[in-house]
C-alpha cells in the first residue's frame, strides 16, 4: 500500500540534496573510503574513521542559525548500515534540503532536522485551571462484543488444540506436564495465555535491533517457518521511523555533546565502579550527580540507583513496613507492586487517577485502622505516577495535594516517564502543574527515559534521603552505576537546565543554593571540571528547543489522531498517546501493516497483561527527535490502517488528513474542550 | 378505564410478538413454562439466584472488606474527626548517630576505581582491596577502546524494555557468548546484577511449590524467597547432610500428605556473599537428581573467580553447567560492567523472557557495558593467567592471615571474597566453621535460624572491625567492613571484613598488603582482650 505522501526518492529537492551531500568539499578522504566500503564494511572500523573525522570543534549540536555549515555529511555517513545513498524509506534525509541558512549537527536518522520556529509548543497546565478529566471513550458495543468473541474463539481454539495435540502428538506436551517425579516449570494451564494467544502475535515483539534508538531504528528483519513459535533472523535490516523507544528529548544519540563527554568519561573513569555505593563504589561522580539530580527536581537530596525497576522495588521498604499501608492506583507499574510486596506493608488500591475513589478509600482506612485490631494505621503512603505509560494519562496533582493537605499521607510520586518529558523546564509533572516540588515527599525518576541514560532515582529531603542510603537494599549490596552511565545523566540534565556561567553566592550550602535557583540553570560548580559542553548545550537553548519540540509533536499527535476519528487516552501534552484498537486481532495487523509500509514504522502493541482485557491499544512514544513531517507520516499511515481496521470509532469533530497537516500549529495551540 | 385496558393488553401483546421474534426466546419460554408448571418452588429458586447473580457481580472486588466482620460502621462527622485525630509517624526514622557518623565516613573514590585509586578528601593513592575487581579487568584499555567505538554506533542508553525494542544485537551477543563460556544451551542477561536472582525465583517457583534453600543465602535470595510466596524449607548453612535430611523430611511429608506434585527447587550459592564459604557442586547435583529437584545456583562471586579461565564453581569440580538448572551470575563483579545473567537451557531461558519480572519491566542495560562484557569473557578465555594470579594471591593472603588466631576467616581456601570475623573470646565450640556435633537434634527445617545460633555483639564487633579499616587505611589500604542492613536480613550475620583480592596486584603487594591487615588486626584486637 504505497503512501500517498510516501516520500519520493527521486524528487528533485532530493536529488539537489544529494548532489550537495556527496560533493567532495568537505571530508574527501572519509566520503571516498566510505564509497569503496559500501555495504558491508566492518562497523568497528568506520566508528574509527569516523571519530578521527570529527574534530571537537565540530561537535554536533542542534543549531538553528549557526553559520557553521557543516551539512551533515557523517550522519550521511552513518547511514551506511542499510541503504547508504539512496532514501527510498524517506527517513535517511530530510524532506525539504536545509537552505544555506540553516545548518544542522546531528543525525538527521537520530535527531531529525526541523527548523521552524513554528512547530514548537509549551508543556504546562494553565495556572488556575482544574486539571482536565480525562475521559476515556468506550466503543461501540459491538467493537465490545466483537472483542469479547474473539477471545472467546482464541481460547476455545486454543483448549481444542491442546485437547487433539495432547492425543495426536503428546512429545510435544511433555515439558508442561509431570514427568518422571518432576513437575514441569510451566504448567500447559499457566502458559495457555503464552502458548495459544499471545505467540500469534509474537513477531510484533521483542525485535532485534541495531544501532542508536533515536529517531530512526533499524530493526533485523525476522521469517518464520512455524507460525512464529520460532522466530529466526534473516540477516536483512531494516530502517524505520521509531515511534516506541522512551526517547522523550532525542538524547538517545552517538554523537553530540553528551556522547562526548561520556566518551571523554570512558577514559577518564572507566566503565565500573566496581561494588556496592556502601562498599567502595563510590566515586566523586555519584555525588556531582546526585546533586544535581536534586537540583533538577528541586528537592534537597537525591539518590541514585543502578537501575530503574530496582530504585523502586529497593528503596519502598525503606520507606515503610508492617503497620503501614500504601495507597496505589491500581495501573501502578510492576516495580512498585514488587517493591510494595517486599516491604510488607498493607496495600490497598484505588480506581485509576480518580480522585473521589482515593479520597473515599482514605476516609475508610483512616477511620477504620488497621485490619482486625483497628489501631491506627503508622503511615499512609499514597504511590502515583507522574504519566502513566500505559494510559499516556497523567496524575491530578493539585487535587492529590489537597488531599495531602486534609489526611496527612506521605505522597510518592514515581516520575519514570515524566521527568524530562513534562513541564515548561521539563522537571517533570511537578513543573507541569506549577506546584513545589517540595510539596511531595518522595519524588522518583528513571533516566532510561528522557535522558537517554539507564538507572533512577529516588529525592527527597535530606534526612529521608540518607535513610535511603543506609537502609535501602542497593545501599549495600547492589552495585552502582557506572560512571558512563553517570556521565550522560550529568551532560544531558545540564543541558535541559543551561550552565550558570557564575558560581552563586552561597555556594557552600546545598540546600538552600537547590531551593533558591529553582526550575534555574545548574551551577557550573555542580557539574565536573573537565565537563566541556558545547555552547548551545551550555546556555540551555538546545535543551528548550528539545522540550519545545516534544511538545509540539506531543499535542499534534493526539490531537490530529483525535480528529481523524481514533479513540485515544490520556492527556493531550503527554508524549505517550495510546492508541484503541480493543479487537486482539488488529493488533498484529496494524503494528504489519506499519512496518511494511514504504516508509516503515516501528511500533508498540499493547495487550493483556499490560492492559486490561478489552482495550489492546497502540502506544506511540513521541520524541523531541520527530519532525513534523515524522508526525504528519504517522498521521497518514494511521489514517489508511484506520480505515481499513474499522478504528475510526470515536465521537467528536472530524477533520480530513489534509486539514490536519496544513492546519496543524492551529490545532495544537487550539482549546479544546 | 376500558381503553387503559385495551392499551396494556395490546401492549403485552406486542411485548409477547416481539419477544417470540428473539432467537432462542421459544426455547427460553418453553423451559420456564415447564419448569413452572412442574415446581413453582424452583423457579422461585431460580429468580432468586439469578438476583444473586446478577448482585455479585455487580459488587465492586474493592467494597467486598466493608461488609466483613470487623467493619465498623461511621457517620461522616466521625470519620471526620477520626481523620483529624490521626497522626502518622514521621515518613522517615533519623539515623542514629553511628549510621551517620557512617555514612559521613564513607571512602569516595576521585576518578577511576581500579587496584589504586585515589580517594576524595586525602587525595590519598591507595591500595583498593575493597573493590569487586577479582580479575583486574577495569580500567582495561582494550574494553575501553571498544566501549568507546561501541558509543559511537549505539549511544548509550538502549531507551526501552527488550520487548520494545530494546533488545540490541550486543545483547544478544553477550548472551550467546555467557552460554556459550559456561557451555549451556542460552543465557538470559538482566539489567542489574542484584535484581536478577530475586527475579528468577518468582519467575519459576509459585505459591505451593518447594523450595530448599541454605540458611546463609544472600540478600537478594532472600527477597527472591519472599516475592515467590512458596513454601520454604531450610537447611544448615553448607552442610549436605542436613540437606539430605531436610529433602528426606520433605518426601516423607509429601507421602503422608500426598500432596500433588508441584515443583521444588534447591537453592545455594557458589561462593556465599555473606562468609565466602563453597558450595560442594557435586553433592548438589548428586542430592538433585536424587530426590528430583531443580537447582538453582547463584554464582555472582565465583563466576569469573574460580576455575582455570573462570567459568566458576562448574569448571572448579568439572561439572557440565547443563546440570545446573538455573546458574545465575554477575556481570558486574568479575567482568567488571553491569548486570545479571541467567543460564540454562533454551526453555528456562525463554520462559524467563516473559516471565522474569526485572527483565521485563526493566529497560535493557547499556549497549555499551554489554560490548565490554563480551570482551571481557573473550579475555578471561584467552588468558588464564589472569585466574591463575588472582589465585596465587588469595594463596599469599590466606598463608599469612590464617596465621592470627584472634581472628577466624570462615572463607573457603580458593575464594577471592575474604571475610574476616572477630574469633569469640569465649567459648571455642561457637566457631562458625564447626559442624554441629552429629548427636546433637538436626535444626528446625521451617525455621531460618539455625538450631546452634551463635552468639555475637554486632555492635562491638563491628566497632572493632571499623577500627582495623581505618587503622589500615591510614597505612594507605581500602578495605571495607561487609556492610548489612540490620534488622532486615533472615538472620543476623557477624560483623566481618571483607577483602576482594585482585590479579591486579603483584604477589609482593598481597604481602605487604596482608601482613599491614594481619598487624593492624592483632594490634586493635589484643586491645580488646
Amino acid at each position: 500500500m504505497p503512501s500517498p505522501i510516501a516520500i519520493n526518492p527521486v524528487s528533485p529537492s532530493q536529488s539537489i540534496f544529494k548532489k550537495t551531500s556527496k560533493s567532495p568539499s568537505n571530508l574527501p578522504a572519509s566520503a571516498a573510503s566510505y564509497l569503496s566500503a559500501v555495504s558491508q564494511a566492518d562497523a568497528h572500523a568506520r566508528a574509527r574513521s569516523l571519530a578521527n573525522v570529527v574534530t571537537p570543534t565540530s561537535t554536533p549540536a542542534l543549531s538553528m542559525s549557526s553559520s557553521v555549515t557543516v551539512l551533515s555529511e557523517d550522519s550521511i555517513l552513518r547511514e551506511g548500515e542499510v541503504k547508504m545513498y539512496d532514501n527510498d524509506d524517506g527517513l535517511s534525509y530530510p524532506r525539504v534540503p536545509p537552505t544555506s541558512e540553516q545548518s544542522f549537527t546531528t543525525a538527521h536518522s537520530e535527531f531529525g532536522h526541523c527548523a521552524n520556529e513554528e512547530y514548537r509548543f509549551t508543556s504546562q497546565h494553565p495556572v488556575g485551571k482544574p486539571a482536565p478529566h480525562q475521559e476515556e471513550q468506550d466503543p461501540p458495543y459491538y467493537i465490545l462484543l466483537s472483542t469479547y468473541i474473539s477471545f472467546m474463539i482464541l481460547i476455545c481454539l486454543g483448549h481444542l488444540r491442546d485437547f487433539i495435540g495432547k492425543r495426536l502428538k503428546p512429545s510435544a506436551y511433555t515439558h508442561l506436564q509431570p514427568h518422571d517425579g518432576w513437575a514441569p516449570l510451566n504448567s500447559d494451564f499457566d502458559s495457555f495465555y503464552i502458548r495459544r494467544l499471545k505467540v500469534r502475535l509474537d513477531d510484533c515483539f521483542s525485535f532485534p535491533v541495531t544501532g542508536v534508538p533515536g529517531r530512526t531504528i533499524i530493526c533485523y528483519d525476522r521469517d518464520t517457518h512455524d507460525y512464529n513459535v520460532t522466530l529466526h533472523t534473516t540477516g536483512r535490516r531494516t530502517r524505520g521511523l521509531n515511534i516506541s523507544s522512551y526517547n522523550y528529548l532525542g538524547f538517545a544519540q552517538a554523537r553530540g555533546g553528551c556522547a562526548d563527554a561520556v566518551v571523554e568519561s570512558i577514559s577518564r573513569y572507566g566503565l565500573s565502579s566496581c561494588g556496592a555505593r556502601l562498599e567502595a563504589g563510590s566515586l566523586d561522580l555519584h555525588q556531582t550527580a546526585e546533586r544535581l539530580v536534586a537540583q533538577f527536581v528541586g528537592q534537597e537530596d537525591s539518590v541514585i540507583s543502578s537501575m530503574g525497576f530496582a530504585t523502586n522495588s529497593t528503596i519502598i521498604p525503606a520507606l515503610v513496613g508492617k503497620g503501614c499501608l500504601v495507597i496505589s492506583d491500581e495501573f501502578n507499574h510492576a516495580s512498585i507492586r514488587f517493591g510494595v510486596r517486599l516491604s510488607g506493608a498493607s496495600v490497598r488500591t484505588f480506581k485509576h487517577n480518580n480522585v473521589k475513589s482515593l479520597e473515599d478509600l482514605l476516609r475508610e482506612v483512616i477511620s477504620q485502622g488497621q485490619p482486625k485490631t483497628h489501631r491506627p494505621w503508622k503511615k499512609i503512603l499514597v504511590i502515583v505516577e507522574g504519566l502513566y505509560s500505559m494510559e499516556g494519562s497523567m496524575v491530578n496533582l493539585p487535587k492529590v495535594l489537597e488531599l495531602k493537605e486534609k489526611y496527612k499521607f506521605y505522597l510518592f510520586v514515581d516520575e519514570a516517564h515524566s521527568i524530562g518529558a513534562l513541564g515548561p523546564h521539563g522537571r517533570g509533572v511537578t513543573d507541569y502543574f506549577g506546584v513545589n516540588p517540595l510539596s511531595v515527599d518522595v519524588l522518583m525518576g528513571t533516566f532510561t527515559k528522557s535522558f537517554g541514560a539507564a538507572g533512577g532515582y529516588v529525592a527527597g529531603k535530606k534526612s529521608l534521603i540518607d535513610l535511603i542510603r543506609v537502609k535501602g537494599h542497593s545501599g549495600p549490596y547492589a552495585e552502582a552505576m557506572p560512571p558512563p552511565v553517570l556521565t550522560q545523566v550529568i551532560a544531558s540534565m545540564a543541558s535541559i537546565m543551561g550552565v550558570a556561567s557564575e558560581p552563586l553566592k552561597t555556594a557552600n550550602d546545598v540546600t538552600s543554593t537547590a531551593l533558591a535557583s529553582y526550575p534555574g540553570p545548574a551551577p557550573v560548580h555542580m557539574l565536573p571540571s573537565w565537563l566541556d559542553l558545547p555552547p548551545l548545550l551550555k546556555d540551555g537553548s538546545e535543551g528548550q528547543v528539545r522540550l519545545r519540540r516534544l511538545a509540539f509533536n506531543s499535542r499534534y499527535l493526539s490531537r490530529g489522531l483525535k480528529k481523524l476519528g481514533f479513540i485515544t487516552y490520556g492527556s493531550d501534552d503527554s508524549p505517550i498517546v495510546p492508541l484503541m484498537l480493543f479487537n486482539p486481532g488488529k493488533m498484529c495487523v496494524f503494528s504489519r501493516m506499519m512496518r511494511q509500509r514504504a516508509t516503515p514504522i516501528f511500533i508498540v502493541v499493547v495487550a493483556y497483561p499490560a492492559t486490561p482485557l478489552v482495550t489492546s491499544r497502540v502506544r506511540f512514544c513521541l520524541s523531541a527527535a520527530h519532525t513534523k513531517d515524522d508526525i504528519d507520516l504517522i498521521l497518514t499511515a494511521c489514517d489508511e490502517i484506520g480505515d481499513w481496521l474499522d478504528l475510526k470509532q470515536g465521537s467528536g469533530e472530524r477533520w480530513p488528513l489534509q486539514q490536519i497537516m496544513d492546519r496543524a500549529v492551529e490545532l495544537v495551540h487550539m482549546d479544546m474542550d | 378505564m376500558n381503553a387503559t385496558l385495551e392499551y396494556l393488553s395490546y401492549s403485552l401483546e406486542t411485548l409477547e410478538t416481539g419477544f417470540y421474534k428473539l432467537p432462542g426466546s421459544q426455547v427460553l419460554a418453553r423451559y420456564v413454562k415447564s419448569s413452572h408448571q412442574n415446581d413453582p418452588g424452583r423457579t422461585v429458586l431460580e429468580v432468586i439466584l439469578l438476583i444473586f447473580v446478577i448482585r455479585t457481580l455487580l459488587q465492586s472486588r474493592t467494597r467486598a472488606d466493608n461488609s466483613g466482620k470487623h467493619f465498623i460502621q461511621f457517620s461522616e462527622k466521625e470519620i471526620d474527626e477520626l481523620v483529624d485525630e490521626w497522626t502518622p509517624e514521621p515518613l522517615e526514622q533519623p539515623l542514629t548517630e553511628r549510621e551517620s557518623l557512617d555514612l559521613a565516613s564513607l571512602p569516595i573514590i576521585s576518578g577511576a576505581t581500579g587496584p589504586k585509586p585515589k580517594l576524595v578528601g586525602s587525595g590519598k593513592t591507595v591500595m583498593n582491596f575493597a573493590s569487586f575487581n577479582f580479575t583486574g579487568l577495569s580500567g582495561n584499555e582494550h574494553i575501553h577502546q571498544k566501549a568507546t567505538a561501541a558509543l559511537r554506533k549505539y549511544g548509550l542508553g538502549s531507551c526501552g524494555p527488550t520487548g520494545f525494542y530494546g533488545t540490541i544485537d550486543v545483547h544478544t551477543d553477550l548472551e550467546r557468548n555467557i552460554a556459550d563460556f559456561l557451555g549451556t544451551e542460552d543465557s538470559i542477561l538482566y539489567s542489574q546484577a542484584f535484581s536478577t536472582v530475586s527475579s528468577v525465583i518468582p519467575a519459576f517457583s509459585k505459591r505451593g511449590d518447594i523450595i530448599v534453600a541454605d540458611r546463609s543465602v544472600n540478600f537478594a535470595i532472600q527477597k527472591g524467597l519472599q516475592i515467590s510466596r512458596s513454601t520454604i524449607r531450610w537447611f544448615d548453612h553448607n552442610d549436605m547432610k542436613s540437606l539430605e535430611e531436610v529433602l528426606e523430611g520433605i518426601n516423607k511429608e509429601i507421602r503422608k500428605r500426598r500432596s500433588p506434585l508441584t515443583r521444588r527447587f534447591i537453592i545455594t550459592e557458589g561462593i556465599f556473599e555473606r562468609d565466602g564459604s563453597m558450595a560442594d557442586l557435586p553433592k548438589l547435583i548428586e542430592l538433585k537428581y536424587k530426590y528430583k529437584y531443580r537447582l538453582i545456583l547463584d554464582e555472582t562471586f565465583s563466576f569469573g573467580t574460580v576455575g582455570r579461565t573462570g567459568r566458576g564453581l562448574t569448571e572448579l569440580y568439572n561439572v557440565p553447567a547443563s546440570e545446573i538448572d538455573m546458574l545465575i551470575g554477575s556481570v558486574a563483579t568479575s567482568l567488571c560492567s553491569a548486570g545479571g545473567f541467567c543460564a540454562g537451557s533454551s526453555a528456562v531461558v525463554k520462559h524467563q523472557r516473559i516471565n522474569g519480572t526485572a527483565f521485563v519491566f526493566s529497560a535493557s542495560m547499556p549497549a555499551i557495558l554489554s560490548i565490554a562484557a563480551s570482551e571481557g569473557i573473550a579475555i578471561l578465555r584467552d588468558s588464564p593467567s589472569i585466574l591463575s594470579t588472582l589465585q596465587e594471591n588469595v594463596r599469599t593472603f590466606r598463608s599469612i592471615l590464617d596465621k592470627l588466631d584472634c581472628i577466624t576467616i570462615p572463607s573457603h581456601h580458593a575464594s577471592p571474597l575474604i571475610h574476616i570475623q572477630v574469633r569469640s573470646a569465649s567459648a571455642s565450640s561457637l566457631l562458625p566453621t564447626a559442624v554441629p556435633p552429629s548427636a546433637s537434634k538436626p535444626s528446625n527445617p521451617t525455621s531460618a535460624l539455625p538450631r546452634n545460633l551463635q552468639v555475637f555483639d554486632i555492635e562491638a564487633e563491628e566497632r572493632l572491625l571499623q577500627e582495623v579499616v581505618d587503622d589500615v587505611l591510614a597505612q594507605g589500604i581500602l578495605i571495607t567492613r561487609a556492610k548489612r542492613l540490620r534488622g532486615q536480613e533472615i538472620s543476623e550475620v557477624r560483623p566481618s571484613i571483607r577483602l576482594a583480592i585482585s590479579s591486579a596486584f603483584t604477589k609482593k603487594e598481597c604481602e605487604k598488603t596482608a601482613t599491614v591487615i594481619k598487624t593492624s588486626l592483632a594490634k586493635v584486637l589484643s586491645k580488646r582482650r
